[in-house]
């Protein structure tokens, strides 16, 4: 019985060629065989022929422009860092989008943002393209896989600013670092994707609840890891649903500037993404329903803070040209957290938007929004208009 | 014991290799159907989009990189109709027999003759311009024909113990698909030439409009992916009102209200064009070109 559910097993991993009829087929060779011909082939392997730079070598890339233009009648407590500051114009970025494939084995990525105070590399890395058993692997400078609003950018977002569960939780630019990912697509008849990443957590923009570290690390715990299991089940062939776990660890902010980081910091997250897009509409209408929350511990010294962040945003696309939106956000505080002193309870804020196409390249976004800030009285009102255009090649947008 | 069992009935649940055959992934419907018929019992055929669907605008659902990451040999149209979605769902399939330029990636674009490559630079103000020439060449026999040949070589580099079969299945299609052309091309040139004018919506219909011999004086669309304008619109139908027959022709996928209020008030006939062959139902491409052509062919000679 056990030497058949062995056979069982070892057979069910055998590639499809094993079950080919034999007849002619040729005889794979023997180890020794194999092993002999390695050899010969690393001892006369060529080194690769330097890549002549061509003006027919295909580098996709694009620059992205958005500006914003706001008005709040109270305290502007937009948190992210690509988010209209405050009354009067914002250059919410000027993003370019560079990408290519650098050869059989990796591609590489960079999106590298302009701003009025200088250029800032947002994110940079290499990806593999060869790795076997479904895994792949990218090192450098990259937005953690957390959740669903965290790794995308400007471009991609349904709203002119960054949610706060992101900003509060996360970072005004979120989680993003130096480091290497792995992640592994499961030969599972549905989309799994299971991802590990280890990266140092920088300075100031982003992971403001892990200890940054200047310069070389100590050690290996100075690193934060990111995980994140995400799957999606096609309900129907017009409705489909993603939905994902993340969790994020590594050294709790120290409460000041002269205390040692006292403990850990452990985010956990699931966010929800369910489209219903019917493929007869020749309006090309969709409906899209996100929701994410957030909870997040650190141990600081002598207490732990707990808090938690979610919100939940619909968006409606009327037709190629219109689309509108809403979104209610909520953040718990704490009494004396020292990275929000003033942020002691619940905050509250809601979002309207609505947003015309007049092409594919360019888009322009009316947005309303009510902030129930916890150390003001009076909810804030905001109003932003927010213009995007792209010039290049138009990236391809993720599910 | 228990777990070995359980381990066991798990990866009997995985879908396992259930025959050697070539695993054909297509990103359009009517490119899986001429896959389908080249491949025949040696290869199994999947179409990424339905054929209702506008391929400029296909959403990059995760199930779709599962389904890259099985295929031996992706199929796609090429000159950047895909390149919304595509390119990150290869990537994310992790599965390099895709990698652009080998041999598990076929550009359909690299063997037909294309229409409207720009010359000199592309400019965006032209609207949503293909730098590398118009990509709607599958409404063309004669396109497909190409393809299938080049396919059948495809295939016969990746499975060469079946090539024979290939190139025999695709030498027939080729040969029906190019007498069906040239029988279609006199039925169209037996009409007299002021009456192969046609009011096309979008300029995705220029190959079909080349085969047929008919002219597409004016688009309702005023630039490539730009929606009509009231204006424009006004023009269309001052141009429609003097064609002698009065056709609009319109993917099923296109916004319909502007078309059929043309085709009132202009006392025109609005074809709804098949967006692409219905793979899901069984049916052959050719069967998806005599539904486009015969009802224009029948509007024209009224």
């Amino acid at each position: 019985m056990k030497t058949s559910l062995l056979l069982l097993v070892a057979t069910s991993l055998l590639p499809a060629g094993a079950f080919a009829e034999s007849g002619d087929e040729p005889v794979p060779p023997t180890l020794e065989e194999a092993a002999a011909l390695d050899a010969a082939l690393a001892a006369e392997a060529p080194a690769p022929a330097p890549a002549e730079a061509s003006s027919g070598v295909k580098l996709d890339q694009a620059f992205i422009l958005d500006v914003a233009a706001a008005a709040f009648d109270g305290e502007r407590a937009e948190g992210g860092g690509h988010d209209p500051a405050g009354n009067g114009f914002t250059l919410q970025g000027l993003e370019w989008a560079v990408g290519s494939n650098i050869d059989p084995f990796f591609r590489i990525d960079a999106n590298i943002v302009f701003t009025l105070e200088g250029l800032e590399v947002e994110e940079s890395y290499a990806t593999t393209t060869a790795l076997p058993l479904g895994l792949q692997a990218r090192a450098g400078q990259f937005l953690s896989r957390f959740g669903r609003a965290n790794p995308t950018h400007p471009h991609a977002w349904s709203f002119a600013d960054t949610p706060i569960a992101v900003t509060k939780m996360l970072g005004e630019d979120g989680s993003r670092g130096l480091g290497a990912e792995l992640s592994w697509l499961a030969p599972t008849p549905w989309y799994l994707l299971a991802s590990m990443s280890l990266q140092t957590p920088g300075d100031g923009c982003c992971n403001r609840a892990f200890a940054t570290v200047d310069g070389p690390i100590n050690d290996a715990s100075d690193l934060y890891a990111t995980g994140r299991l995400e799957q999606f089940f096609e309900l129907s062939p017009d409705l489909g649903l993603n939905w994902g776990l993340s969790a994020q660890t590594g050294n709790a902010a120290p409460a000041d500037a002269a205390t040692a980081s006292a403990g850990t910091t452990t985010i956990v997250g699931s966010d929800l993404y369910l489209r219903f897009k019917p493929a007869d509409s020749t309006l090309r209408r969709a409906t899209a329903l996100t929701a994410e929350f957030m909870h997040r511990s650190r141990a600081l010294p002598g207490r732990t803070l707990e808090d938690d962040a979610a919100y939940a945003q619909f968006v409606q696309v009327l037709s190629p040209a219109w689309e509108a939106g809403a979104r209610y956000e909520w953040a718990s505080g704490n009494e004396s957290d020292p990275l929000d002193p003033d942020w002691t309870s619940d905050r509250t804020r809601a979002s309207l938007q609505a947003t015309y196409y007049p092409s594919h390249f360019s888009r322009l976004r009316l947005q309303l929004l009510a902030d129930q800030l916890p150390w003001q009285k009076d909810t804030t009102l905001g109003g932003l208009i927010a213009l995007e255009v792209i010039a290049g090649a138009h990236g391809a947008h993720s599910y | 014991m228990k777990l070995l069992q359980t381990l066991a009935l798990f990866l009997m649940l995985l879908p396992l290799p259930a025959s050697a055959a070539v695993k054909v992934v297509a990103t359009l419907p009517s490119l899986a159907a001429i896959a389908r018929e080249v491949g025949g019992a040696d290869a199994t055929v999947e179409s990424m989009l339905p054929a209702n669907i506008d391929p400029h605008f296909a959403d990059a659902k995760p199930s779709l990189v599962v389904t890259l990451s099985r295929a031996d040999l992706l199929v796609e149209n090429g000159l950047e109709l895909e390149v919304g979605w595509l390119p990150a769902l290869v990537q994310q399939s992790r599965n390099a027999k895709l990698a652009p330029g080998a041999n598990g990636r076929f550009d359909a674009s690299t063997v037909v003759r294309r229409l409207e490559v720009p010359r000199g630079a592309v400019d965006r103000a032209q609207g949503d311009v293909h730098p590398g020439g118009n990509p709607h060449f599958l409404y063309d026999p004669r396109a497909g024909a190409a393809i299938a040949r080049a396919l059948a070589t495809r295939l016969a580099a990746i499975d060469p113990a079946h090539a024979a079969g290939y190139q025999s299945r695709a030498a027939a299609m080729a040969t029906e698909l190019e007498s069906f052309a040239r029988a279609q091309t006199a039925a169209f040139g037996a009409l007299p030439a002021a009456n192969r004018a046609v009011v096309t919506y979008h300029r995705s219909l220029i190959y079909l409009c080349d085969w047929l011999g008919l002219t597409s004086p004016i688009s309702v669309e005023p630039r490539p992916g730009v929606a009509p304008n009231p204006a424009h619109v006004a023009k269309v139908l001052a141009q429609l009102k003097v064609l002698p027959k009065r056709v609009i022709l319109q993917e099923e996928f296109y916004p319909t209200s502007t078309t059929s209020t043309l085709a009132r008030l202009g006392s025109a006939t609005l074809i709804s064009i098949e967006g692409g062959t219905r793979f899901d139902k069984g049916r052959r491409y050719i069967d998806h070109l005599r539904a486009i052509s015969a009802p224009i062919l029948a509007a024209l000679s009224r």
